[in-house]
């Protein structure tokens, strides 16, 4: 194959963009594995003391388990929310449901700052302040897009002549759900859930302004430890949010068709 | 985001009638679930931002104006205008850089793409608190970059790469790349391969194609990007704080310190109405803009 200048334009632009994004994850990765205490890159010495410090520290290790507990807890309601809506326009058309996917699609669009506010301001009202489920209800709300948008990908590829042929073989809902939808939902359903508890564990804002003084979520913990000085344990937690959000994804290619989720309907050969 | 944009088909034919509490059953959970937790804290601050101050934090229901009087300042119209100039910046980068990148991704084979969108994907979802870390690190005095710079002569020696300006550009632009990039995806993936394949027979080389035929058909599309970038950028918090000085932090960082520093929250309130009342007049207007240049083409 020769290469011809707009390849190599083509390819060293792409490297260069690749290479951009991964550079700050190079650096935390490097600097978790450095002997000093002194945040330095590029690393001196290579050890895992920092991961021995991490795992033996149950401050840290407390963060993390409420921050999986959060995320699991507002990607199920997000789902179980969004699952009825997507379901009832898909069958039935429903103008309502096509509402209600309106003002959650819309929530998504609201700056980051402002939704924090709104919902810190509600938590306020209801006296009901610095809870879990603050977090979760909260966090659900913001990225019920997600699994809308998710959702309404994965309906949209079931077959219309196979649910058809179901109802005139004498199929009730159920039998049609349980055939067909379950089916060819599932895949969609975990990447909705797996979307949706990444992005939950990975924010800041609404878990601060929302339940920040009592509830101490890894990215809230990592970023006291930023304002107070430096620590190198907070590295080890870094990465640990990197691991799971590339391996969560890297899942998610494989039991989904990346690429359609991701919204190309064109058919795209191996 | 409504149904009819993103396209759906219902199956068609013959089903049975519709019983309406089945759809009752389906969505009263849902509607009260949106109701409590998006449009009650929408009105809730529009409220706030009309309420009445007291002291020590607190506010009682009122119907003033104190609030919107605040937001007359040249202080306020110079963080808008900053966070619009960050904005905009932002958006030209991240256009400029998202759509050919976009544009070639599309064009991969399978195995490539998926690879990208795994990329894109994972690092859209790291935290806003992690990357803002990284770039610290990367900034700072001891860090390669700066020693690097300054080894050239570019930097004076143990000078740190922020807080300034172009540190909190940077950062954003890395935050909202891949955003940016899968945004551009879908409308990108579904153009026709044929009508690119017809302008090349036609004579066109590849780049006067993609200028004359790819752009023009995504101007909608570049549009929204921006407003994304725009959105994104108003409503960031960490990184101007971190990265910036205080003549660099935006109405976020404004909007939180005056509610949970301050204890302001009426005045907060009214710095979120302002921001969303700008966003959908931005929204409007890409609205527009791109339906008269469809119009035009």
């Amino acid at each position: 194959m020769s290469l011809s200048p707009g390849v190599i334009l083509r390819r060293g632009f792409l490297g260069l963009l690749a290479l951009f994004l991964a550079a700050p994850l190079i650096v935390v990765l490097s600097v978790s594995f450095n002997a000093t205490r002194r945040m330095s890159f590029p690393p001196t010495e290579f050890s895992l003391r920092w991961y021995g410090a991490f795992f033996g520290d149950h401050a840290w290790m407390a963060s993390l388990e409420r921050s999986l507990t959060i995320a699991g807890l507002a990607a199920l309601v997000s789902v179980l929310v969004a699952l009825p809506i997507t379901y009832a326009i898909w069958r039935y058309q429903a103008k309502a449901a096509a509402v209600l996917a309106g003002i959650g699609g819309a929530l998504f669009l609201i700056p980051g700052v402002v939704a924090a506010l709104m919902l810190s301001a509600f938590w306020g009202v209801t006296g009901h302040v610095g809870r879990l489920e603050n977090v979760v209800l909260s966090h659900a709300i913001v990225l019920l897009g997600i699994p809308l948008s998710l959702l309404m990908v994965g309906f949209r590829t079931i077959d219309q002549a196979q649910v058809e042929a179901a109802y005139t073989m004498g199929a009730r809902d159920s039998d049609a759900f349980r055939m067909v939808v379950r089916p060819a939902m599932t895949p969609y359903i975990l990447c909705a859930f797996v979307f949706v508890f990444v992005l939950s564990i990975n924010e800041y804002l609404i878990a601060y302004m929302v339940a920040g003084f009592t509830v101490q979520t890894l990215p809230i913990k990592i970023f006291a430890n930023m304002r107070q000085g430096y620590e190198p344990t907070m590295c080890v937690a870094a990465v640990i949010f990197m691991v799971m959000g590339f391996s969560a994804f890297a899942l998610m290619s494989k039991v989904a068709d990346l690429p359609r989720l991701m919204g190309r309907t064109r058919p795209l050969e191996d | 985001m409504t149904a009819a944009d993103i396209g759906l088909t219902a199956p068609t034919g013959d089903l049975p009638a519709k019983p309406r509490w089945i759809l009752a059953g389906l969505l009263t959970g849902p509607a009260l679930y949106i109701l409590i937790m998006a449009i009650v804290p929408a009105f809730l601050m529009v409220q706030l931002s009309l309420a009445h101050r007291e002291v020590g934090g607190l506010w009682s229901p009122g119907l003033e104006l104190t609030q919107y009087r605040q937001l007359a300042t040249p202080l306020f119209a110079r963080i808008m205008g900053f966070s619009l100039l960050l904005a905009l910046t932002g958006a030209a980068i991240c256009v400029s850089l998202a759509f050919p990148a976009a544009y070639f991704i599309t064009r991969m084979r399978r195995r490539a793409q998926v690879t990208w969108l795994v990329f894109l994907l994972g690092s859209l979802s790291l935290s806003e608190v992690l990357i803002v870390f990284a770039f610290q690190v990367l900034l700072s005095t001891s860090g390669t970059l700066a020693g690097a710079l300054s080894a050239v002569g570019l930097l004076a020696p143990g000078a740190s790469l922020y807080p300034n300006f172009p540190a909190v550009l940077t950062c954003l632009v890395y935050l909202l790349l891949p955003y940016v990039i899968l945004f551009f995806y879908p409308a990108l993936s579904q153009l026709d391969p044929e009508v690119e394949q017809a302008a090349a027979t036609m004579g066109a080389s590849r780049i006067s194609t993609f200028v004359s035929v790819v752009l023009p058909m995504m101007r909608g599309q570049i549009l929204t990007g921006v407003l994304l970038v725009v959105i994104f950028t108003f409503g960031a918090y960490l990184t101007p704080l971190v990265l910036g000085r205080p003549p660099q932090w935006t109405i976020a960082i404004h909007i939180n310190n005056a509610a949970m520093g301050a204890g302001n929250l009426p005045l907060a309130a009214a710095y979120a109405v302002a921001v969303v009342t700008f966003m959908a007049a931005l929204l409007l207007l890409t609205r527009l803009l791109s339906r008269r240049r469809g119009a035009e083409a």
